[in-house]
């Protein structure tokens, strides 16, 4: 009978560990800016408040123009972005999609 | 033959001015002691208080309702095809101005079943979604209303406990800005600005 209900107790807790970074809630974060920085694994973006984030990219990312896929590559340094991202902070963020947009005149 | 003559005899001239005086005097006493008092509320010799004849001329409405049993300031007890609430209903009105693809959500605590009227507008079209989330909790939200246009009015019933507002965004490069008056059974406001930053809003009574 001991045995059982330690059994069950590890069980419950091996579960509730297992579930934990399913449970984690993620912001979404907007990002928007010019590109100052890109590769395969990361981008950075330098917001109208002069600030930069950087963000990491990963094979779920998206890069859209006008609502249509584009390549990766089409990314430029200097280039106006709109970045939406999940993290737990603005210094902890994966990119879902980076959308191309025309160049922002008030950003700085 | 006989005959008999009955010839009744008339007051004298003293007679009736007596008569009439008196008529006169009695007349005029039911005027103040009963009939002003009465029809007018004013009673020089407080024969209308003593008699209770004031409260005639002076109908109270009666004693004040309270709300029903169950209503809060912001929780409805709904009698047909009205909701009744313990307090007066609140207003608001707030101005956004967003730059190019920035967002912010607005949104009210409501209780169910609370009624919300609302008239937004925007110098341009903007993305907007109007949600609720159960209870505050950001995930789980539904979706009442989504699409892109300039203004939209209307009345909203929640139809569950918690957050209930809108969703703007601004598609374009240009900066726009978003004018929302409501009035409703709302407690208070909360800002979501698109950089995270919350900020909550005072709602005043009208």
């Amino acid at each position: 009978m001991l045995r059982r209900m330690i059994g069950f107790t590890l069980l419950v807790v091996l579960m509730t560990v297992a579930a934990a970074p399913l449970s984690a809630a993620h912001d979404e974060f907007r990002i928007i800016g010019t590109v100052t920085k890109i590769s395969s694994t990361e981008i950075a973006v330098k917001q109208k408040d002069g600030k930069v984030v950087e963000m990491d990219i990963n094979k779920q990312t998206k890069f859209t123009r006008d609502k249509k896929p584009v390549k990766a590559s089409e990314v430029k340094v200097g280039g106006s972005v709109v970045v939406d991202a999940l993290g737990d902070s603005i210094l902890d963020l994966t990119v879902l999609e980076v959308r191309l947009v025309p160049a922002i005149t008030s950003a700085k | 033959m006989t005959s008999t003559n009955s010839v009744t005899e008339l007051p004298s001239t003293r007679t009736l001015a007596i008569t009439t005086m008196a008529a006169v005097a009695v007349a005029g006493v039911v005027l103040v002691t009963l009939v002003l008092p009465a029809e007018y509320g004013v009673d020089p010799l407080g024969t209308g208080k003593a008699l209770g004849l004031t409260a005639i001329a002076n109908p109270s409405a009666g004693p004040a309702v309270t709300a029903p049993e169950g209503a809060t300031a912001v929780t409805p007890v709904v009698e047909g095809p009205v909701g009744r609430y313990a307090a007066t209903y609140k207003r608001d009105a707030v101005e956004f101005t967003l730059g190019p693809y920035e967002y912010v959500e607005y949104k009210y605590h409501l209780q169910s079943g609370a009624m919300m009227l609302y008239s937004w507008s925007a110098t341009t079209a903007v993305v907007h979604d109007m949600h609720g989330e159960l209870n505050g909790d950001p995930n789980q939200v539904t979706s009442f209303n989504k699409s892109t246009r300039e203004n939209d009015s209307g009345a909203f019933a929640a139809p569950f406990s918690g957050l209930h507002g809108w969703y703007w965004e601004n598609p374009g490069g240009e900066t726009v800005t978003v004018k929302l008056t409501t009035s409703g059974f709302y407690s208070s406001a909360m800002e979501f600005r698109f950089d995270k930053t919350k900020v909550p809003h005072d709602v005043s009574i009208p």
